[in-house]
């Protein structure tokens, strides 16, 4: 039994650093920080080269807040794996995507078929994600499945029975398409003429879902439950905390804000696809590099929503601006390039700072 | 070692008896449920559909397990020294379109396309694994990186469009007459034969058994003077190997093109296979036969569905069911043996 | 007391081997720190061939720490190392297995998936053109099993299936597979039952005979004179000296362990008469503890005095839900209870400091005002919500009652040291006044001025009327602190002491001398 390690006790009492190296250390070890630091130099470039002339087309706010539309999906998924891996002991969900298809068809079915409400298809659709979710959680907290292997499982049943619900057809009756005008851009009261217009699922999905979770995370005592068995679930069960019960919830959370995010989705293609969730890379996979980039530790038990939303304004900027500067139509496979490099040197970055600061908490 | 062994003059006497092998017995529990239920489906859809058990209904059955099954060989590997690979999807698709342009431009021989292949596959394994030994950083993230970086390689490569007119020189590990000896189709014997010369180093080799203690606890085999960081970067570069050999069974098991999208999905199916197979994701357990028979299985319920004439996606919802099925019987019997 | 003389050249012991006598290891001067902490002062030791060398002290002593330095875990700041007569540095694990320096931890260093054969082999596999040579492996394996008594079809078993004992034996194989010239056995005894440790002293004197050196650290004192040759008594990391174990008694070596500290003078403490608040009647789990009798009135704090593996730990567990009694009862206010869980338990109104603060106590990388409000969620729970005003005063209260050394409430708590954060932990206890707290090993690892502190308020809670049970295996500390003191030996309380009792009475009781001064319950 060694003594505590004495380095990172005394690394704060050292008295004279240089400006210099506290900035650096601040960008190192405060994730916000980092994250803001490219979020600007980003932006910045573009701009810059905008000036120049070196993009194809203008990258001004008007198309900075147009590319916002892709940050709905994108950031209410990315909180929906921040919860789960916060709560800790491997924590993870690959099924976001194929809850998204599932819920998504229920809600077109309900919606566009059954003629029910707008209000309570979306009610029914945040039951549907919730009880998806919950099936998750079960698996992973009472039953102790690994979190990869629960989810990997039920990433395919729900894949499966999104596609077979309605006999693999997409559903997009009139009042799905009309649906279409809520993926609108708008222009904000009072303040809208200074500023571009930013489309509605932002104000609509995203920032309330945010507001949600940054609430249940920052102020309620579930919060608290959830980091403290993310932290360490053998001293959250002696501080008689229901660890189960907790880590239940969190998953159980995440699939409602996956249930959302299929309204949104079914909005924004004006139809309910079987495969809207798995097309392409899925939806799991973006949404989990947006959560590790936001500085949530895949241990458990650390991750803010500030991290998601600056992480997610990054790639969105990023791949927004990628287009612009690539000739020719390569853009997205730079964006695909972009969102690993980033990736990868967040995370090797964390191993540094742990290494090197005790920890970039 | 001369003092302990040269000690107690009672010892010599009576020899224990010691079966020769030290291990857990070739085939485990739950590999035998496997073979079961895989016996007990295929009875069902022989029973079920008259079309089953034909030569042209299960050949086609054993092509098509081959390129999950070989890639699963080397992600056995990884999920043994307690990693994951999530980015092989992307390896595939690098080296199926290399593969498949090198062919279309250049006249090369089999042998040498398929070592092309492997080449690529082991090349970009060896990222993951440099990345992930000696960056210290969880494998699952750092792939989940790596498999955005190979789709960009692998999307500049094919240039926005698909290859075309691929020579038939792989059609040896195609599900068509060239690419059958006897009636067993080569890609699935040659699935076969790595799958025990794994299975063989896994158990009998010193290397082998350390991929193990590396997953059961990584700083103790550190002590017991395993390198560590070098299994573990082999273990990656395996992977990638097999990747690139899994590739060219695919390509063959295609039409004259190679799509974009060739290798979506296929990450998660390699480790639903591994997974069925009764690996441990928490690592130091498992075994190569054990994930051969999960893709069998996994191959066995699509054919199956296709054959009953249902919607063929419904395949995925059983998948899902076994691996539940598989880990939580595992889980069971673990829970059991602790208590004892 | 008598003072033996010091490093007089002892007995060769039974049966010693041919070489035994020479010096294979000495340690001249050797000093370690810690940060601040001292944890080594100017340490000698001198271990023969051939000989079984005890090291003893208490819990701090620095017994752990030399250990340490001689397996090539930690390095000495200073001093000499000797190996058969050649100066050495010792840096690495590899540097030491390398001499032929064999050390087994307390916990065993096993893959639990894999054999026994092959756990004792890792690293080094027997090899023949590529591939393991199983038969000539399990041949080595057999006999080394043979030789530690265990049955040598264990060869092929997984070391998951094996009994806690039985692995640890694999661990001593592993340990001499290798070419061991010093084995280091750090307490072998305190998870053994009394047969497994006959089994263990055969092996032991087997290889002795062979010429091996053998470090033996117990708690245990009795077993050393039916073991050691030679006692080498550390205390406050300093080695008090090396003598021949023939003459000395255990009373003799807890004289030295203890040293000239004389009890604390203790305020005597006037306990209000009362019906008992917690009674453990013939409380037993199958494995751990039986028979256990235990009575607490309210202001009372009652020590339990064990070593580790005496079961001590486990009764704690029980009281607060985690483990499940399975024979007699627990009474609170006189009614029968049976904690189902933490949870359970905290209703009860039973608070539990846990003994492992790393593992059980703290969310590390959290700040304080969050790790003591961690166990209090309801009730700074306004509808859902966490009443962060609230949440803040008491941390602040709380930082100023224990005297928490930190700038602010925010700091996170594995930054400080472990007096400071044990007070954190211990203050989660005290936010809602327990009816019943149980203290187990509540000044593990925390430094002088905080164990002041720390029974200082002990004290003080009792005073307020709760029932104090302290699980300790910190003697001095159960004397200081405890109204009444029961020794748990072998899973059971056996005698009970008052507050006149002397350290030497109680550790002698513990170490098994049951001593005619000790009244039996």
């Amino acid at each position: 039994m060694t003594t505590t390690a004495p380095a990172p006790a005394a690394a704060p009492a050292q008295p004279a650093e240089s400006v210099g190296s506290r900035i650096i250390r601040a960008i190192l070890t405060q994730r916000i920080v980092l994250l803001i630091v490219l979020l600007l130099a980003v932006v910045a470039t573009f701009f810059l080269m905008d000036v120049g002339g070196y993009l194809t087309g203008p990258y001004d706010s008007d198309y900075m807040a147009a590319s916002l539309i892709n940050l709905v999906p994108l950031v209410m998924l990315a909180l929906a794996e921040l919860l789960v891996i916060v709560s800790g002991r491997g924590g993870i969900d690959l099924s976001v995507g194929a809850i998204v298809s599932l819920t998504g068809m229920v809600f077109g079915l309900a919606y566009g078929e059954w003629g029910w409400s707008l209000w309570l298809s979306i009610i029914l659709a945040i039951g549907v994600g919730g009880l998806l979710g919950a099936i998750n959680g079960f698996l992973v907290a009472y039953l102790g499945f690994p979190a990869l292997i629960a989810t990997l499982a039920t990433y395919y049943a729900y894949g499966s029975l999104a596609i077979v619900i309605n006999n693999q057809k997409p559903i997009s009756t009139k009042p799905i398409q009309d649906l279409y005008s809520t993926a609108r851009t708008v222009e904000l009261p009072l303040v809208g003429e200074y500023l571009p217009n930013i489309p509605l699922g932002i104000f609509t999905f995203m920032i309330p879902t945010a507001i949600v979770v940054w609430v249940i995370l920052a102020r309620t005592t579930y919060g608290r439950r959830l980091y403290a068995i993310g932290t360490h679930d053998t001293a959250a069960k002696f501080a008689a905390i229901d660890v189960k019960d907790t880590r239940m919830k969190a998953y159980v959370l995440a699939g409602i804000i996956s249930g959302l995010v299929a309204v949104v989705t079914v909005a924004q293609f004006a139809s309910a696809r079987p495969d809207a969730g798995a097309s392409g890379n899925g939806m799991a996979l973006p949404a989990i590099t947006i959560a590790v980039l936001g500085g949530v530790a895949i241990t458990g038990g650390i991750g803010r929503v500030a991290g998601i939303i600056l992480g997610g304004l990054l790639i969105v900027w990023l791949n927004a601006g990628i287009p612009l500067a690539i000739e020719g139509n390569n853009g997205p496979q730079y964006q695909l390039l972009a969102l690993g490099v980033v990736l990868v040197f967040a995370a090797l970055l964390n191993g540094l700072t742990n290494r090197k600061y005790g920890g970039s908490k | 070692m001369s003092a302990p062994t040269t000690l107690g003059p009672d010892l010599g006497a009576k020899p224990v008896k010691v079966r020769n092998r030290v291990l857990s017995p070739p085939v485990s529990g739950q590999e035998l449920v496997l073979i079961g239920v895989i016996v007990v489906l295929w009875a069902i859809l022989a029973f079920a559909t008259p079309a089953f058990l034909t030569s042209g209904s299960i050949l086609p059955l054993l092509a098509g397990v081959a390129p999950i099954a070989v890639m699963g060989i080397g992600m056995t590997v990884i999920i043994i020294t307690g990693g994951i690979d999530v980015s092989i999807a992307g390896m595939l698709m690098v080296c199926a379109v290399i593969t498949a342009k090198t062919m279309v431009g250049y006249e090369v021989s089999l042998p040498v396309i398929v070592l092309i292949a492997i080449g690529v596959g082991a090349a970009l394994g060896a990222i993951n694994g440099v990345l992930i030994a000696y960056g210290r950083v969880h494998a699952i993230i750092i792939t989940f990186g790596t498999a955005n970086v190979f789709q960009f390689l692998g999307l500049q490569i094919f240039g926005s469009s698909t290859v075309n007119n691929i020579p038939r020189t792989l059609s040896v590990f195609g599900a068509g007459p060239a690419g059958r000896t006897w009636g067993i189709p080569h890609g699935f014997a040659i699935m076969v034969v790595l799958a025990a010369i794994m299975w063989w180093y896994l158990r009998h080799t010193a290397g082998g058994r350390h991929f193990y203690a590396i997953g059961g606890d990584a700083h103790a085999a550190r002590l017991a003077g395993v390198r560590v960081q070098r299994r573990t970067l082999l273990a990656y570069v395996i992977t990638g190997a097999v990747v690139g050999l899994g590739a060219c069974f695919t390509i063959a098991l295609g039409t004259a093109t190679v799509q974009q999208n060739i290798g979506s999905g296929r990450e998660l199916a390699v480790i639903a296979a591994v997974v069925i197979g009764g690996t441990s994701i928490m690592g130091g357990r498992g075994s190569v036969l054990g994930t051969v028979l999960g893709a069998l299985l996994v191959q066995t319920v699509s054919t199956g569905v296709t054959q009953l004439g249902w919607q063929s996606q419904l395949s995925n919802l059983f998948v899902g069911v076994f691996i539940v099925i598989a880990v939580g019987a595992d889980l069971i019997r673990q829970r059991a043996r602790r208590k004892v | 007391m008598t003072q033996p003389n010091l490093n007089k050249p002892g007995n060769p012991g039974p049966g010693g081997a041919p070489d035994s006598g020479l010096a294979r290891l000495s340690l001249t001067g050797i000093s370690k720190r810690f940060g601040s902490v001292r944890a080594i002062r100017n340490a000698d030791m001198v271990v023969k061939a051939g000989t079984v060398h005890a090291l003893v002290g208490e819990n701090g002593a620095g017994k752990s720490t030399l250990i340490k330095i001689v397996s090539g875990v930690e390095s000495a700041d200073t001093g000499e190392i000797t190996f058969e007569g050649a100066p050495v540095k010792i840096a690495s694990t590899v540097e030491a297995m390398g001499l032929g320096i064999a050390t087994v931890y307390q916990e065993p260093q096993l893959f639990a998936e894999l054999t026994v054969s092959e756990n004792i082999f890792t690293g080094r596999e027997i090899r023949r053109g590529g591939r393991i040579d199983w038969p000539a492996q399990n041949a080595k394996v057999v006999e080394l099993l043979e030789l530690i008594g265990l049955p040598g079809r264990y060869a092929t078993a997984t070391v998951g299936s094996l009994s806690i004992a039985e692995q640890q034996q694999v661990s001593i194989a592993k340990a001499l597979a290798g070419n061991a010239k010093i084995l280091i056995l750090d307490e072998p005894s305190a998870i053994l039952t009394d047969a497994e440790i006959e089994v263990l002293f055969t092996v032991v004197r087997r290889l002795t005979e062979s010429g091996v050196a053998v470090i033996y650290i117990s708690h245990r004192l009795d077993e050393l004179f039916r073991i050691a040759q030679e006692v080498t008594v550390m205390r406050d990391g300093q080695t008090i000296g090396t003598y021949p174990i023939s003459e000395l008694s255990v009373r003799q070596i807890a004289e030295l362990m203890v040293g000239g500290i004389l009890n604390d003078a203790r305020t005597e403490r006037i306990i209000p008469d009362g019906e008992p608040k917690l009674v453990l009647k013939d409380l037993g789990l199958t494995g751990k503890f039986r028979d256990v009798n235990v009575t607490v009135k309210p202001g009372e704090i009652v020590g339990l005095y064990g070593l580790v593996g005496s079961g001590v730990s486990e009764i704690a567990a029980t009281i607060y839900g985690i483990d499940h009694a399975d024979a007699g009862s627990i009474l609170l206010n006189g009614k029968a209870i049976s904690p189902r869980s933490p949870r359970h338990a905290q209703k009860l109104g039973i608070a539990l400091l846990p003994a492992n603060r790393k593992v059980e106590g703290m969310f590390s990388f959290q700040p304080i005002s969050f790790n003591i409000s961690a166990g209090h969620l309801s009730l700074l729970s306004k509808g859902g919500f966490i009443d962060r005003a609230r949440e803040t005063k008491i941390a602040k209260t709380m930082i100023s009652r224990l005297a928490v050394k930190t700038p602010s409430e925010k700091q996170p708590i594995g930054a400080m040291s472990g007096g400071n954060a044990q007070k954190v932990v211990l203050a989660r206890q005290l936010v809602e006044r327990p009816e019943v707290l149980v203290l187990a090993e509540p000044t593990q690892g925390v430094d002088v001025g905080a164990k002041e502190e720390i029974h200082r308020i002990i004290t003080e809670l009792a005073e307020e009327g709760t029932a104090v049970l302290v699980v300790t295996s910190d003697l001095p500390e159960a004397l200081r602190i405890s109204d009444r003191l029961l020794v748990v030996r072998g899973g059971t309380t056996t005698v009970e002491f008052g507050p006149e009792a002397t350290q030497v009475d109680v550790l002698a009781a513990a170490a098994g001398a049951v001593d005619e001064k000790g009244k039996a319950l």
